[in-house]
């Protein structure tokens, strides 16, 4: 009616197509689906599903026989799957519509795909000795083509092209060779193969694979198949000839089943509108984990190709690597003499034994020495004191740092250099100081500074550069000391370690700093161009010291990097300049080569020089992005997704539920529960109604479902305030975990995942027993909880992608953990939620943590001193999440098992 | 009395809590206050204190540019201690502002007023919350709870249009006007409200068996009630500030032409600084016809129901506000639990909801990666704004449309719990 009639006729008619489509019987389905999903897992690069199912004369053997069934189901492409299926589908529907689904099955899955294979093989291996692998379903359309051929052979043998007559059998032939015209790279001998096995079915010789009707009719009568699978055709139901009725017109209204997502035809869907259970119970739980599983699906594919990209310079300003480095020479026996000098104060005196002199402390005279040094350079020199206390542990020292004035600024910028005498291995970084002090005398004596230089020489990487930077901003606590001498606003960091004595072969680069925060990526791609291209000197990311470039190196980087970043804590005196909005990364250097320490001091000459040529503070490039290579990154738009999809699963759980509360309590099946409810629900009305007069309530006491419009009212009081308490009950927890003393920290763990497993039981059977909630309050109390980890998560995912992501995955369970029915039988009951409670209190807090130390080999008391010191040092929030956010969320689905118990 | 009890349970746990807060983060009052979502310029609590500062030190309090605020505000904060060292009068006395306003909140729910008035009687209200109850949910709403804590002075022109809204309901129409004269005269826009509180008034005294004066009458002396209490308070003000003129430009001037663009909740800021200068009288001409434009509107509509008028408006005020902050949306919630009744017709209250929730969290972590790790920027904030504000919008649209579904129940009994659309 909308269409104007000036528009012409469409060719075909739409819901003739569409009629057609919904009555395809099942194997049809069966085979379309299948291929469909083949050409998708093609689309990933990670397991080559050709390589795997395709036809290939050599590979094959007794444990690859499943080839030759498998190569028909797999296509080189879209469009050659796409031409495949056109061709194929009504030819099969044919045969299947002719010979019943059982029979098609048979012999698809047997005779028709493994004879064209054998012949095939045969041919090719033994008489054209070549290897031609084969894949796709057009063996079947001609096999079918051929057997059709025979059929209208039978009955129209001949027409006529003028005066001569063509046999009519041989037009699947002419088809074989115009489609090996036409269409490249397509098996012209696989093609005749199918050809020739389709006569031989169409001339009955292979009556003898197919299974005698009466096996059938038994399995179809044993099984029921009949009234179970949508769109069977049936042994008897099966159509003689072309013209025979189709029968399944009758058949399809009369099966109400919800049936088959494959065909997703529409009927379907409207039914499934009309059936709450399916939309209100299980529609979530499937989006839910179709989300979980995008999420982690989509992170897998961010090493590939097509999803990250290659590093660039964003800020034109950098320039690395286009000034010649000096420092060479003369300077390196300035560097030995340092060195000497300072060795002499170290207590074992001069060299020899390197690995004694680690737990060397920073002494008030080599203290002494190093400004006595700075100063004889000519800069101005100056020492901080600090003293940090966190789970009864002191750690104190003293920054010694000193500033070259910039020849060509006015001191409103700087950059700092940083080098601790200890590494954040706890290694001596001798060489690494020594450097430092080489550098300052020699960039003293450079002209072109246009921003201060700030060398800051600290005794530990862990605690003085948070000190020093802490005390720059004037944001020091009480214990550290004020600076004396500053300088301007800084625009980058960069820290050099160097604690060997022989030679080194690449550079390390970390960059990760405290609470996942990223320094800008440019200042990552100068290192690495600096050190690759300026200077010979490979660079690694993330301990991968042999990367190949391939998938599982580039995922593995990605993994470490995300662990790093997710966890929060300060991978290096770097890490600290990161709240301040400064970019600042660490050169370690590894290996065993033949790079010295000159080759280092060019390196860091070049990289200040670069940052030397910053007109603005470094802002062009990314602060959010995972790096999975020297060389390639994947940005936050492309891996956001993933932890959003993960966060977003416990929403739409959350809603789901919510409107499961208003919408629909249950199937029908059990009123007793429905009628309990509104009964108890008439009361509280007829309650709150008593003090009006009763003529007013008769007219108000109607319907306690048209009074509200149809939604059932919630009682949101309990489990409102059963969430929010348990998420003020985390605080504390926190306050435990990061005001303890070291020492207790195991006991404390233990008795910490003692308590989970116990606390949500307690919290089960006072609630039970005290407010004997109502079902809908259970469901509300969950979907209070997973609304509220839903939105934490999201919010995390943009500060912390890889806190979020991995806390998102240990919570998944949490969006499925429901209250069991108390309808079911008991002893099933019991046994379902005693299961779930072991599982979830297997993904506790406590017992992850525990789980996590055991993996790695390192004990819970180091984790957890270093969590409690993240906490009072670095301003790390990472145990916030964990105990205001995973924790609660935690309880609240073992609560919801535990309910299902009492 | 089993009332009482409840009341001095909730205003002690109301106080206790603040006061534990305080106690426990010392720090929090001046992170809160510092927070852009708290304090606007014209609320600040910081710029209260340089007032004070200069005021105390018989400089005028708006040399300097820094203070915006109603100048009889310094007087009495001139007699609390300095909230840097002792912050726990100044606390309290921000405390004991939100009990005050709970208080009035008891009398405005326990009137009855908003299920049942002159010309309207609710259909469902038997549906609804007590005084207390009420008064619990503004007391522990956690945007009343940092406000309180903010010490945004916000919270002062909430006293008055609370006050003026149970004065009203209880039939003091007098001390109604000059309670809004109050708010108006701290903060301009409550005098919008002057019209449906007005009207409040004249349905309040027509329900009475007084015999009523004629409504124009009514309405002329009402409104010269309250222009007369703006202009006693603007008099005092003269006399405390020598300058009147840099007092009203720097105050009501400051307010009209929103010359401070600092970031806040609401949707002025980003636009005007977007804008071309050349545009900005027009726009600032259409931004304030836009909020003064609801007022006409819903008190036609909605005539049979005064105090739904004005807590609708409340809300509008809160989204479309020169420099809204979190109390004005405080404000719309602590008004919202009256209409309990018509919550059972609103149909988006868990995605409004959820929209406010996922504005409320990343709102301070967009302004977080903007203003302090640099990786962010201003539109990210904006962004946030943008869905806090869609979300109240919901909010309202929801609770206007639940309104006129009861009214039209109530023409047409036959079709309750009936679908209907809106069109």
């Amino acid at each position: 009616m909308a269409t104007p009639a000036a528009l012409p006729p469409l060719p075909f008619n739409p819901s003739r197509v569409r009629s057609y489509l919904l009555r395809l019987p099942l194997f049809t389905r069966l085979v379309v689906l299948v291929i469909i999903v083949f050409w998708l897992l093609e689309l990933q690069k990670v397991w080559s599903v050709i390589k795997w199912g395709s036809l290939i004369p050599d590979e094959i053997g007794i444990g690859s026989m499943y080839r030759l069934n498998t190569y028909p189901f797999i296509h080189m492409g879209f469009f050659h799957a796409f031409l495949n299926l056109v061709a194929l589908t009504p030819l099969v529907e044919r045969f299947e519509a002719e010979h019943g689904t059982l029979t098609a099955v048979a012999l698809f899955l047997g005779p028709l795909s493994t004879f064209p294979a054998g012949i095939y093989i045969l041919i090719e291996k033994l008489l054209l000795h070549s290897n031609t692998a084969v894949v796709g379903a057009s063996v079947w359309v001609f096999l079918l083509l051929g057997s059709e051929a025979i059929k209208t052979f039978k009955s129209n043998p001949y027409f006529s092209l003028g005066s001569y007559k063509i046999p009519t059998w041989t037009s699947p032939l002419f088809a074989c060779v115009f489609v090996s015209i036409l269409v490249p790279n397509t098996s012209f001998l696989g093609h005749l193969c199918a050809i020739l096995i389709g006569y031989l079915f169409g001339l009955g010789y292979l009556k003898v694979f197919v299974p005698p009707e009466k096996i059938l009719r038994w399995i179809e009568g044993k099984l029921n198949l009949l009234g179970r699978l949508p769109h069977y055709i049936s042994v008897d139901q099966k159509t003689y000839g072309r013209y025979g009725v189709l029968p399944t017109a009758n058949t399809m209204g009369e099966r109400g089943t919800p049936m088959s997502y494959l065909g997703s035809s529409q009927p379907a869907i409207r039914k499934l509108r009309g059936n709450p259970y399916f939309l209100f119970v299980h529609l979530p739980h499937i989006l839910s984990f179709l989300c979980v599983l995008a999420g982690v699906f989509w992170l897998l594919l961010l090493p590939l190709n097509d999803y990250s990209r290659q590093t660039y310079i964003s800020e034109n300003a950098l320039l690395p690597g286009q000034v010649h480095a000096y420092f060479s020479g003369s300077e390196q026996n300035i560097f030995r003499g340092y060195k000497r000098e300072l060795e002499g104060l170290l207590p074992n005196g001069p060299p020899g034994e390197g690995q004694e002199r680690n737990d060397v402390e920073f002494t008030p005279d080599i203290s002494d020495k190093i400004q006595s040094v700075l100063r004889a350079s000519g800069l101005k020199v100056a020492t901080q004191n600090y003293e940090y206390t966190s789970a009864g542990i002191t750690h104190q020292g003293q920054n010694v740092y000193s500033i070259i004035q910039a020849p060509r600024g006015d001191a409103t910028e700087a950059i700092v250099l940083v080098t601790a005498w200890k590494t954040v291995d706890g290694e001596l970084n001798l060489n690494g100081v020594t450097l430092a002090l080489t550098l300052a005398r020699y960039f003293k004596r450079w002209s072109l500074w246009s921003k201060d230089i700030i060398f800051l020489i600290t005794p530990d990487s862990k605690s003085g550069t948070q000190a020093w930077i802490d005390a720059y901003h004037d944001m020091q606590p009480p214990s550290v000391q004020p600076l004396p001498l500053k300088s301007g606003a800084l625009q980058g960091g960069l820290v050099v370690e160097y604690p060997f004595d022989h030679r080194f072969e690449s550079l390390h680069i970390v960059y990760d700093g405290v609470n996942g925060q990223l320094p800008n990526l440019d200042l990552i791609n100068t290192a690495v161009s600096i050190a690759g291209g300026q200077m010979g000197i490979g660079a690694n990311l993330q301990e991968m010291w042999d990367h190949d470039d391939s998938y599982e190196a580039r995922l593995q980087t990605i993994l470490r990097g995300m662990a790093k970043q997710g966890f929060g804590y300060a991978t290096g005196a770097h890490s600290s300049f990161m709240p301040y909005h400064i970019d600042a990364i660490t050169l370690q250097t590894k290996g065993d080569g033949w790079q010295d320490e000159m080759a280092l001091g060019r390196t860091v000459e070049s990289l200040c020089r670069s940052l030397n040529n910053l007109l603005e503070h470094l802002h062009q490039s990314f602060f959010f992005y995972l790096l999975m290579q020297t060389n390639r990154f994947v940005s936050i738009g492309t891996y956001l997704p993933s932890a959003m999809l993960i966060a977003g699963n416990f929403t739409i759980m959350a809603i789901a539920l919510w409107l499961r509360t208003g919408y629909y309590m249950g199937p029908k099946a059990n009123p007793s529960v429905d009628a309990g409810a509104s009964q108890s629900e008439e009361k509280l009305k007829d309650r709150a109604a008593t003090p009006q007069d009763k003529g007013e309530r008769k007219a108000v006491n109607v319907d306690p479902k048209s009074d509200t419009n149809g939604i059932i009212e919630r009682q949101l009081a309990l489990p409102l305030s059963f969430v929010v308490g348990l998420h003020l009950l985390g605080l504390i927890p926190l306050f435990i975990f990061n005001n303890l003393s070291h020492k207790y920290f195991t006991t404390a763990t233990y008795t910490f995942a003692v308590v989970d497993l116990v606390l949500p039981l307690c919290l089960a059977v006072l609630l039970t027993r005290g407010f004997t909630p109502k079902p809908q309050q259970y469901l509300l109390m969950k979907s209070f909880s997973l609304l509220l980890l839903g939105l934490f998560l999201s919010t995390l995912a943009i500060l912390n992608f890889s806190l979020s992501f991995m806390i998102g995955l240990l919570c998944t369970p949490l969006s499925f953990v429901n209250r069991i029915s108390p309808h079911s039988r008991a002893p099933l009951r019991y046994a379902l939620a005693f299961m779930g409670l072991v599982f979830l209190n297997l993904l506790s807090p406590p017992v992850a943590l525990l789980g996590g130390c055991w993996y790695t080999g390192v004990s819970v008391e180091t984790v957890l001193t270093q969590a409690a010191f993240g906490w009072d040092v670095w301003g790390m929030w990472t145990q916030v999440v964990v105990w205001c956010v995973w924790w609660p969320a935690w309880v609240i689905g073992c609560a919801l098992l535990g309910f299902s118990i009492f | 009395m089993p009332v009482d009890r409840r009341q001095a349970a909730v205003f002690a746990g109301a106080l206790a809590l603040r006061l534990l807060l305080l106690g426990l983060f010392p720090s929090l009052p001046d992170l809160l206050t510092g927070r852009v979502e708290v304090s606007t310029p014209i609320t600040s609590f910081k710029r209260l204190q340089e007032g004070l500062f200069l005021y105390t030190r018989n400089v005028s309090p708006y040399d300097g540019g820094v203070f915006h605020q109603a100048p009889l505000l310094l007087p009495i904060f001139a007699l609390l201690p300095n909230a840097r060292d002792f912050p726990l009068p100044t606390a309290l006395f921000y405390s004991l502002v939100d009990l005050i306003n709970a208080n009035a909140l008891i009398t405005i729910s326990d009137s009855g007023q908003a299920v049942s008035g002159r010309l309207f009687s609710a259909l469902r209200k038997h549906i609804r919350w007590d005084g207390v109850s009420v008064a619990a949910w503004f007391l522990f709403n956690p945007f009343t709870i940092a406000t309180c804590l903010g010490r945004s002075t916000g919270v002062f022109t909430t006293t008055g249009i609370l006050y003026a809204l149970s004065n009203a309901v209880c039939g003091n129409s007098l001390n109604a006007m000059l309670s809004l004269g109050f708010a108006s005269y701290l903060s301009i826009y409550p005098a919008l409200l002057v019209l449906p509180l007005v009207l409040l008034c004249y349905d309040r005294r027509a329900q009475g068996s007084k015999p009523s004066s004629g409504a124009s009458l009514f309405a002329v002396q009402h409104l010269a009630i309250f222009l007369l209490s703006i202009a006693g308070l603007l008099g005092i003000s003269g006399l405390i500030v020598g300058d009147f003129s840099q007092f009203i430009s720097a105050t009501y001037g400051f307010q009209l032409l929103v010359p401070d663009l600092t970031p806040n909740v609401g949707l002025w800021w980003y636009f005007f600084i977007e804008m071309f200068d050349s545009f900005r009288e027009f726009f600032l001409g259409v931004f304030w016809l836009h909020l003064a434009a609801y007022v006409g509107g819903l008190t036609i509509r909605l005539r049979r129901q005064p105090l739904f008028i004005i807590t609708s408006l409340l809300g509008i005020f809160a989204v479309f506000k020169p420099y809204p902050s979190i109390s004005d949306a405080s404000l719309y919630f602590a008004l919202l639990p009256l209409y309990r009744h018509l919550f059972p017709l609103m149909r988006y209250t868990f995605f409004a909801v959820s929209a406010l929730l996922y504005a409320t969290l990343l709102g301070p972590a967009f302004y977080h990666l903007w203003i302090y790790a640099g990786s962010g920027n201003a539109n990210f904030f904006y962004a946030i704004t943008l869905v806090w504000s869609l979300g109240l919008s919901i909010l309202l649209a929801d609770t206007i449309f639940a309104v006129l579904r009861d009214e039209w129940e109530q023409e047409n009994p036959e079709m309750r719990g009936k679908e209907a659309r809106q069109v």
